[in-house]
């Protein structure tokens, strides 16, 4: 193709070009009429396009109709049949695409002259379609024109607005579209839809919220340099500073990240779907949590909507209260989650290390809980599985949110039809154990031992495809549809253990935790040698109630103005030295993780082990689940944090 | 290629219409001699977007950020994107049939357009003039490839480019930044210090970048390289214009030969629409792709700059006969 012919044919059709003009313009009769368009007509115009036949000619002729050009036209009405353009065709030959259609020059078939008439015979009603984009042709058309009105229109013609060449409209402008049928294609075909669709989609989202982030980030910069007092080469470095800043994101996007590049440290947590190791990037030596997760398993317990979600969440999110995620990327067997490492452990290790917390550091923690679902929900988002395995401390000792539907709680959360399968379903547990009831009797100091049990099973619980119900609303199970206010119940039963040593609706087993928490008027009991202050118990009831009468159903102010938190200053608890701070040997601590109960062999060695270090290929049904999943922020780069 | 015919008498004609404001000629499509019916994607009802909004904000550089940086981050970003589509065609299933064949398609075609395999990248050409492949005939001379084994090499050509960190870069601490041209004192103190952050600053300094726009090379001061500060090799815009303009044929191929079979039965024009208009709007912006080397594909650019897809600002819009677009408009509005 010589380029420069083709850079002059498209800056000519700038310009000057009408090459075909004529033939749009000039009315013929039916019979006389030779316009390629009309052997389409035959082939694919007709049924159900109707509408869409109208011809360029008609348009186009009505709205040059006043300039009085035709009148002038000096091109005889053969003209149409070697338009200029025709000289293309000798390039378009060989091209066989649907588009190509032989320049057909054969006026007088006759089925074509017969449809033609037909046509003509119904203008009258067609110049609708142009709507309010053109006006004056309807109004003037002959409407008469049929077969023998041609000759009157004809001779009117050079009187009147230009008659819209009638013939043509049966004739489609575009290709007819077929009705789409995507089962023409095979199991692979389906697959890719969906693949390139939730892709395209996500590129776009991902897209726009990375250039509105960088716009921020942008007009901060600006800010800063608009500032008087600050020299010279202080702005330089900010400049530069920012410019470096937004090109190492730029090659952290285009490069594709794996596990090679971290150095596993310690496996900090374990559960049926996944691990959780303490990671240094080889590169940086920058340490993060690395949370990965078997997508197999996900799979088959129908886990993937979760998955989803905490990606969603956690991409979207940028709060304090919130565990941040650096980067998710897969392989074959695993996604993989970098998030931040909050080497402070989490509040369920510390309740089985302290049993139960005084008020000021139950007040302390519940208060911060409180700022962080508050700032879930604004995120628009109900965690609906908030439980002290899911409180995390950071360094500090402050209180940061995770496992946004995911990790240690792995059950179908929103399908109620699973609670209801285990309300109806026999208990699992044993009949012949020999252990106590703890269904039929209140728990009270002298069942401490039982207590003490259920401590013990509780990792273990934490970690099952299972997971713990004890912090679910009851709303949750019914099926009838539930709000943000159900984690307001779950703070209301975890401020409770904070105080009693032990979860309201504690009992052996799943199924009788369910049947508690349905029946929470009768299993909510307060142990009589267990002081709670008064306002301590009465928030806990509060929370621990029905949905219509929960507080913070109004919001979470409604909850931060209870009498418990009298004296608590809200805006600026996350500054205050938290009642608990982990004492670190160094940025690669795991003290406060229970390692030592963790088996350090992680997934991959075991699952390569398994599978005798075969080659692994995706399968289908792995691979499309998790697409889109890929994230990545950009402060991973930051220094700062 | 014959030359255009022209009329003044026509142009006269058309600068009115212009001045008028009047309903788009005709005859601003018939440069394009497309077949009737036109082809459906140039129906503005089949032309729409899974996105709304000005693409611009994807599309433009941020003021700090090094230039070849941000094409290398547009190269990646616009394959990962076209492979997606790509693949829906060229996958192939149990039976080792894929939708685009050398029977549905035994050249790489585009309307009028066939690439052939003179249209490979120069060092595609050298590596398989010297391993005589089929598609090269006994004397060695071009010839038509299917567009499934020409997308194949395309595939491979292009992802070995971008795989090589000799030519995309991605150690973080190689990274530089843009000169502050709103501040002439940054930009001359951090230009004349030089090499910041370049790791291969030890490469021979070239005259200077040949068969770059105008707009490229001021970027890059004299004696350098769009991304010499960041470590990008000295050819670096010149593979990365040729990366474009190799996605944009496959685009034109999708378009021309698989729009309605598979895409449209997929559902899948409307990604395919945002993805591809995007993929145009930041080829022209970045100067990855010239004018003229959009032909195959105008009458849709000339469309989506009418239908408002792409802004006024914007350089694909510059690049776009209004008129034509607006003819287009005007006539899929006759076949809702």
């Amino acid at each position: 193709m010589d380029s420069n012919n083709n850079g002059n044919r498209f800056y000519l059709n700038l310009n000057n070009d009408r090459p075909a003009f004529p033939d749009r313009a000039y009315p013929t009769t039916p019979s006389t009429f030779p316009n390629p368009i009309f052997s389409n007509q035959a082939q694919s115009g007709g049924q159900g396009q109707a509408q869409g036949s109208q011809q360029q000619q008609q348009p186009y002729s009505t709205g040059f109709a006043p300039s009085g050009y035709f009148m002038n036209n000096p091109y005889p009405p053969s003209y149409p049949q070697q338009p200029p353009a025709s000289n293309y065709q000798g390039v378009q030959a060989p091209q066989a695409s649907f588009q190509q259609r032989p320049a057909p020059t054969n006026p007088n078939d006759a089925t074509n002259g017969l449809v033609h008439q037909f046509s003509h015979q119904n203008l009258g009603g067609r110049a609708s379609p142009y709507g309010g984009v053109r006006q004056p042709s309807p109004s003037q058309r002959p409407r008469t024109a049929g077969a023998t009105g041609q000759q009157a229109g004809y001779g009117n013609y050079l009187n009147a607005p230009m008659p819209a060449a009638p013939h043509q409209k049966n004739l489609p402008e575009f290709q007819p579209a077929p009705e789409r049928n995507p089962d023409k294609y095979g199991p692979l075909a389906q697959t890719n839809q969906k693949r390139c669709s939730t892709l395209a989609e996500s590129f776009f989202k991902d897209s726009v919220k990375r250039a509105r982030d960088r716009n921020v980030r942008q007009s901060e910069m600006e800010q800063r340099l608009a500032d008087p007092n600050q020299s010279q080469a202080r702005r330089e470095q900010t400049w530069s500073n920012a410019g470096k800043q937004e090109g190492k994101y730029l090659r952290f996007l285009r490069t594709k990240d794996s596990p090679d590049n971290y150095q596993t440290i310690k496996i900090i947590g374990k559960g049926a779907f996944g691990e959780v190791k303490l990671v240094q990037k080889k590169q940086d030596a920058k340490v993060y949590a690395m949370k990965s997760l078997i997508k197999h398993e996900m799979f088959k317990k129908d886990q993937l909507a979760h998955v989803r979600a905490e990606r969603d969440i956690l991409t979207e999110s940028d709060s304090p209260w919130i565990v941040k995620l650096y980067t998710t990327f897969q392989d074959a067997d695993f996604l993989y989650m970098l998030m931040e490492f909050l080497p402070g452990g989490d509040l369920m290790t510390m309740l089985i290390k302290y049993e139960i917390f005084s008020e000021d550091i139950t007040r302390f923690y519940i208060a911060e809980i409180v700022l962080a679902i508050d700032a879930v929900h604004k995120y628009g988002f109900i965690h609906r599985d908030i439980k002290p395995d899911n409180i995390l401390l950071d360094r500090g000792g402050h209180v940061k949110l995770t496992d946004f539907g995911l990790s240690t709680g792995f059950h179908k959360l929103h399908d109620s039809s699973y609670y209801q399968q285990l309300l109806q379903g026999k208990s699992t547990r044993p009949t012949n154990r020999n252990s106590v009831n703890l269904d039929q009797i209140n728990l009270t100091v002298s069942n401490r031992s039982v207590i003490n049990d259920w401590r013990k099973s509780r990792r273990v619980m934490a970690y099952s495809t299972v997971g713990t119900p004890d912090y679910i609303a009851p709303e949750i199970f019914s099926g009838h549809g539930y709000g943000q206010d159900c984690d307001w119940w779950s703070l209301g039963t975890i401020m409770f253990e904070c105080q009693v040593g032990w979860p309201p609706f504690c009992a052996e087993d799943a199924h009788d935790t369910y049947r508690k928490i349905v029946n929470w008027r009768q299993s909510l009991y307060f142990p009589e040698d267990i002081q709670l202050g008064p306002e301590a118990e009465n928030l806990i009831r509060s929370l621990v109630c029905n949905t219509e009468q929960r507080l913070g159903r109004g919001g979470a102010e409604e909850i931060k103005a209870h009498q418990f938190f009298r004296g608590v200053n809200f805006d600026t608890l996350r500054h205050i030295r938290a009642p608990f701070e982990p004492k670190l040997s160094s940025n690669v601590d795991t003290a406060y993780f229970p390692t030592d109960e963790i088996d350090q062999t992680d997934n991959a060695t075991r699952m390569a082990a398994e599978s005798g270090n075969q080659p692994r290929h995706e399968a289908p049904e792995l691979s499309l689940p998790f697409i889109g999943y890929t994230f990545k922020r950009f402060d991973t780069f930051n220094n700062n944090r | 290629m014959p030359p255009l015919p022209s009329s003044p008498s026509l142009s006269q004609t058309l600068s009115m219409d212009d001045s008028t404001g009047s309903l788009p000629s005709n005859d601003a499509l018939s440069v394009y001699n497309l077949t009737n019916p036109k082809p459906l994607w140039l129906n503005d009802a089949y032309a729409k977007h899974i996105v709304k909004g000005n693409f611009m904000t994807l599309s433009a550089r941020p003021k700090t950020v090094e230039q070849g940086e941000w094409i290398a981050h547009q190269v990646v970003e616009h394959y990962r994107n076209l492979w997606n589509f790509v693949r829906v065609i060229h996958d192939k299933d149990e039976n080792g049939t894929s939708i685009c064949n050398s029977q549905t398609c035994p050249r790489m075609s585009a309307g009028a357009y066939v690439y052939n395999s003179q249209d490979f990248p120069h060092d595609l050409i050298l590596y398989y003039s010297n391993h005589s492949f089929t598609w090269l005939n006994s004397r060695k001379e071009p010839v038509e490839v299917p567009a499934h084994e020409y997308i194949s090499l395309m595939q491979r050509w292009i992802s070995g480019k971008i795989d090589n960190t000799a030519i995309f870069p991605t150690d973080p601490a190689g990274v530089s930044f843009a000169y502050n041209t709103s501040n002439p004192d940054i930009a001359s103190a951090t230009y004349a210090s030089g090499g910041l952050d370049t790791p291969g600053s030890n490469t021979p300094i070239p005259a200077g970048p040949t068969a770059l726009t105008a707009s490229l090379s001021q970027l890059a001061g004299p004696g350098d390289w769009i991304g010499k500060s960041s470590g990008f090799p000295v050819d670096f815009v010149e593979v990365c214009q040729t990366i474009f303009r190799q996605m944009f044929r496959v685009y034109a191929h999708l378009y021309w030969a698989h729009f309605i079979d598979p895409f449209f039965h997929l559902s899948l024009e409307k990604p395919m629409n945002s993805c591809f208009s995007h993929f145009v709007l930041t080829a022209t912006e970045i100067d990855m792709l010239k004018p003229h080397e959009l032909e195959p594909m105008q009458p849709l650019i000339d469309l989506w700059a009418a239908n408002g897809t792409f802004p006024k600002e914007s350089k694909a819009y510059a690049c776009a006969n209004l008129q034509a677009g607006k003819r287009l408009i005007a006539l899929s509005g006759v076949n809702q």
